[in-house]
């Protein structure tokens, strides 16, 4: 590997949870560097995965070729709920970026009283002990203020987009938004967009 | 008339593709006919791409029943001059391996495909087991595509193939192949190729002994041929660092070729040395890799899965009398589970003597609360579950299936005790009972009960076995993504498939003692299961609903109603605790109802109702 192909080439890792529509992102985000000109390769994973459980999926740009990423291959996570950041904390690479939702979905465990969820400042503690940098938006909350729990999805890219830590901006994003999501969601993800960009401040 | 460029797009076009959808757009740029499938992760959007295309007469798909009819459908359709590809899942193929043997000695003169998807991981799999077995074993040409670019390439050059030499080919891919997304450049989209004659030939589509003696010659020939088109086909590429110096050299197959690209790329070992990539991997080119050997003091093999090609390469080398050292699998590299780039890193850096850029794996948190995979909130099956355990609990065994449903193996449900394979609730269920004094309830759902249920419920009646069957029938093919089997309703397999009745289709196999219930009325279903429970024999209870997904996003089913806890306290906790609906969640000592979640099923207002009651939405 070249040292300028170095800057280009990243590997991206995105965790979220089944029916969240992360998958979704993924491609939306592949779509985007594609048409920015990048080389892009995305991977996913399907069936029985998706019914409620962990649904991870990783974007590569620039080169690399491998649909499925290892412990510590990551240069960014990004994480659509902050539990899920956290399992996937090992995926980073040390000094690797973090953006994340900060609006918990917890699991069904969770939810009946046979485990506890992680605190939120544990879990931003422990993700700034690897992490060059990190963000946790709250994702859900800013995506319904968009006009749709999905569209936080949307505010996560933009915020992504906006730091900096991807070779391409929010423009690109706008564009690929405009481009291939149907026309009734539009409205809601342009929305999600502008408040990803203006949530780094 | 769809304007997907799956069937616009026109040569010179790129498209950003799932592997399985640039297998579909490969299979079209081939000229298809015929498509059959029983869905699989991680085939089914192959099937479920041709069928939301249409085809526009250019094809005709179908979800056959199970993976053996769906070969001999597609072989049927290639003896009768169609270009034709089945697809399937990797332990499909084992439900299909008796046509795909004799497929192989008789010859297809249309052209077979035959997609074998497998799943190293496990990801969606009872077994990772490695179908280069079957390439092998039944001898068909291999083609191991990875990327989707490759994927799209190398379907069209397997169809090419297949009409070539009449012969069935394989086309492998495993679950990061058929699920990653890449840019495909277009190639021209032909009208289908033309359908040849059959020509009636007795001694050689009718494989009687003394036939398939000869055929088998035939078979042998054309793999002789097929190995010369491996020699200089253009999916096995060999790269020589500049300079050329290097006497060590790494062969690679698979979705190994992108991990070792990768290793290579971060250790900066590129001009260490040579590549040997093979992407049709079989019959194998054994010319090429001599001649890559020759150049080698060293080689070392990469390959997931099993050490096929690795066995394959030390054999070459002893009859060739080639003095290089071989290695392949050890203690790093095994023979389970995935790979990865890290891991080729380690062995690369180990086999080269330099240090590994790879860091140690930072300590993972193991204290975190798991998220496994669970029926969804509203799911039928939770229903069905619940009522059993209150009517069997421990006392019963029980024998589950391959679908959602196994997720019932999860507590609180607890009802699956094993399963083998698709339909086995049903034999192994029979089996079981013969050998213990428990009662056995088994579960099926309505897409395994005609994949291969079927025959087993045949044999219970004929066999005079005893065991409760369940069918959970929800009106689909739920895991899989929702595709058509002959439960669904007519009105949604439209003018493709018919209906077919579930209950007639068990009366008609000789079994007395059925009845059908609403997996949601829990009354219904506990009584049904009483009555059974005191009886002996074969009884089937056919426990009906749609899949709460199907309902509400094909179906269109409005959900007017959600439940809402009226009364906390021990009741409501209590169904919290028995049913586990995803739905349900906790504040302290107090239940909640996630209105977002709840699809208005009331199932927990049967079970407790002081403590819940119906809310409108």
């Amino acid at each position: 590997m070249k040292a300028n192909d170095t800057q280009k080439r990243l590997r991206i890792y995105f965790t979220g949870v089944g029916g969240q529509g992360t998958l979704t992102a993924t491609t939306l985000l592949a779509r985007t560097a594609l048409e920015a000109g990048l080389e892009v390769v995305a991977g996913e994973v399907h069936g029985m995965a998706q019914r409620g459980g962990v649904v991870e999926s990783v974007l590569l740009l620039g080169g690399w070729r491998s649909p499925k990423l290892d412990f510590g291959e990551a240069d960014v996570l990004l994480g659509f709920e902050p539990l899920e950041t956290l399992r996937g904390l090992p995926y980073l690479r040390h000094g690797g970026a973090v953006f994340s939702s900060s609006d918990p979905l917890p699991p069904v465990s969770v939810s009946l009283g046979q485990a506890s969820y992680p605190d939120m400042a544990r879990i931003e503690e422990q993700t700034r002990m690897v992490a060059g940098q990190c963000r946790f938006i709250p994702c859900r909350e800013l995506g319904l203020q968009a006009g749709s729990a999905q569209s936080g999805n949307t505010v996560l890219l933009s915020a992504v987009c906006a730091s900096g830590v991807l070779p391409f901006g929010v423009d690109a994003l706008e564009a690929a938004i405009k481009k291939y999501l149907p026309a009734k969601l539009q409205e809601s993800n342009l929305k999600a967009l502008e408040l990803g960009r203006d949530v780094l401040g | 008339m769809s304007n997907d460029p799956l069937l616009r797009g026109a040569r010179g076009e790129r498209h950003l593709l799932l592997g399985n959808e640039a297998i579909v757009r490969g299979a079209l740029e081939a000229g298809v006919h015929m498509v059959s499938c029983y869905p699989g992760t991680p085939s089914s959007e192959v099937a479920d791409t041709f069928l939301r295309l249409g085809g526009e007469g250019r094809y005709r798909l179908e979800y056959s029943i199970n993976e053996k009819v769906a070969l001999e459908v597609a072989a049927g359709g290639a003896l009768g001059g169609a270009m034709s590809l089945v697809s399937m899942k990797h332990v499909g193929l084992n439900v299909a391996a008796d046509p795909l043997f004799t497929s192989a000695y008789i010859g297809l003169p249309g052209g077979l495909v035959v997609l074998s998807a497998d799943d190293p991981g496990c990801h969606s799999s009872q077994n990772e087991q490695d179908n280069r077995y079957y390439a092998r074993f039944a001898s068909l040409p291999c083609f191991e595509p990875v990327s989707a670019q490759e994927a799209k390439e190398m379907t069209r050059e397997a169809f090419r193939l297949a009409r070539e030499l009449q012969q069935p080919v394989m086309l492998r891919t495993t679950t990061r192949v058929s699920h990653m997304r890449g840019p495909v450049d277009f190639d021209d989209l032909p009208a289908p190729q033309p359908k040849l004659e059959f020509k009636r030939d007795f001694g050689r589509f009718v494989p009687v002994p003394a036939v398939a003696l000869r055929r088998h010659a035939v078979l042998d020939a054309n793999m002789e041929k097929a190995r010369q088109i491996a020699e200089s086909s253009r999916f096995n590429t060999e790269k020589e660092p500049v300079g050329g110096q290097t006497r060590l050299g790494v062969i690679a197959s698979g979705v190994a070729r992108n991990y070792l690209a990768d290793a290579l790329a971060s250790g900066g070992w590129e001009e260490r040395v040579r590549v040997l990539e093979l992407g049709m991997t079989w019959p194998l080119p054994a010319d090429l890799i001599s001649a890559f050997l020759q150049k080698c003091d060293g080689v070392l093999v990469l390959e997931e899965g099993a050490d096929l090609l690795e066995q394959s390469v030390r054999a070459l080398a002893q009859k060739r009398g080639l003095a290089v050292r071989i290695e392949g699998k050890d203690a790093t590299l095994t023979g389970r589970g995935e790979y990865s780039t890290t891991l080729a890193l380690r062995r690369l850096a180990a086999w080269l003597d330099c240090p590994c850029p790879a860091k140690p794996a930072r300590p993972v948190d193991t204290n975190l609360p798991g998220r496994p995979p669970n029926l969804c909130p509203g799911c039928s099956h939770r229903a069905v579950y619940y009522a059993a355990r209150q009517v069997f609990g421990d006392d019963a065994v029980y024998s589950s299936d391959i679908g959602c449903y196994t997720l019932g193996l999860l507590p609180p449900l607890r009802t699956a005790d094993f399963l083998v394979c698709m339909g086995s609730s049903i034999s192994a269920g029979s089996g079981f009972a013969r050998a213990s004094d428990k009662p056995v309830v088994g579960f099926i759902g309505d897409s395994t009960f005609f994949h291969s249920g079927m025959t087993g419920l045949a044999n219970a009646v004929f066999n005079h076995h005893n065991l409760l069957l369940v069918i959970l029938d929800n009106g689909t093919t739920a895991m899989t993504g929702h595709q058509p089997n002959p439960g669904m309703v007519q009105q949604m397999l439209g003018d493709m498939s018919a209906h077919m009745d579930m209950e007639a289709v068990v009366r008609g196999l000789g079994v007395t003692q059925c009845a059908r219930v609403r997996a949601f009325n829990l009354k219904a279903v506990t009584k049904a299961l009483e009555e059974m429970k005191d009886k002996a024999g074969v009884r089937v209870i056919i426990a009906e609903e749609p899949c709460a997904l199907y309902a509400r996003r094909r179906l269109r089913k409005a959900q007017p109603q959600v439940a809402q806890v009226a009364q906390q306290g021990a009741e409501a906790l209590r169904c919290l605790e028995r049913l586990a609906c995803p739905a349900f969640y906790r504040q302290g000592d107090k239940l909640a109802v996630d209105e977002t979640l709840c699809s208005g099923c009331m199932v927990c207002l049967q079970i407790a109702p002081t403590a819940f009651k119906a809310k409108k939405r």
